[in-house]
């Protein structure tokens, strides 16, 4: 969640939101959430897993529509972007 | 109920002592009275007294530079909806008493309540850490862009 929260703090355009999965599992289950953390983009494009600064910053602009150089690295099995 | 001992109170407050330099407001919308019970059509709010405990806890750790506002989304649907907050309770924190932009929806406790800590403290020193090519890269957001983040509380 820090990273959220660090965006957040850095860019006027971004809020960030930690939503504790367990206490809202309508929300959880409208996203799809099976698995934490699970990290929703303008509530379309996702990815699940813990990313590194770069590639947490890229899937946030390509979740906001923007072309990015690269796509965020698979670093971990669970990481995926759908949407 | 005690939801943090005292210890920890104290832990908190000698922890703020030097970590906080500039002010940091915590807005926390709630449902005062209702049910502790999960009841259908949102009715209850099975974590909304103990979040109020929580923010006043925070506040009172650092009276000083920590403040606390409370919205009844009840009676301030208008500020609700401004803020754009869809469920209770959730806590913003920001610099000033406008909305904060970084906010927890439901109670943040376990692995959570630390990600808080950290996030007041950031506000405070407005310190986001991040390196200059990621400030670069988001500088070409030009539009509202809200980041959820869904985590669980162990």
């Amino acid at each position: 969640m820090s990273l959220a929260n660090r965006i957040a703090l850095a860019s006027l355009q971004v809020r960030a939101v930690c939503v504790e999965a367990n206490e809202f599992p309508r929300l959880s289950a409208e996203f799809g959430v099976r698995g934490v953390p699970h990290t929703v983009v303008n509530r379309s494009g996702a990815f699940v897993g813990a990313l590194p600064e770069r590639d947490f910053v890229a899937a946030v602009l390509e979740g906001a529509g923007l072309s990015v150089e690269d796509s965020p690295a698979p670093n971990g099995p669970s990481t995926e972007l759908n949407g | 109920m005690a939801l943090i001992p005292e210890q920890v109170r104290q832990q908190l407050k000698d922890r703020f002592d030097t970590a906080l330099t500039g002010p940091v407001h915590l807005t926390l919308y709630t449902r005062p009275g209702s049910s502790r019970l999960i009841l259908p059509a949102g009715l209850g709010c099975a974590t909304c007294q103990d979040a109020r405990q929580m923010a006043e806890l925070l506040a009172d750790a650092a009276p000083e530079k920590v403040t606390l506002g409370v919205v009844d989304v009840s009676r301030d649907s208008d500020r609700t909806r401004a803020d754009q907050v869809d469920e209770v309770p959730t806590i913003a924190i920001g610099a000033d008493t406008e909305a904060g932009r970084i906010r927890f929806q439901g109670l943040p406790t376990g692995t959570e309540f630390p990600a808080l800590i950290d996030a007041i403290e950031r506000v405070s020193r407005a310190e986001h850490g991040l390196s200059a090519a990621s400030l670069a890269e988001l500088a070409r957001l030009d539009q509202p862009t809200e980041v959820m983040v869904f985590a669980t509380p162990t």
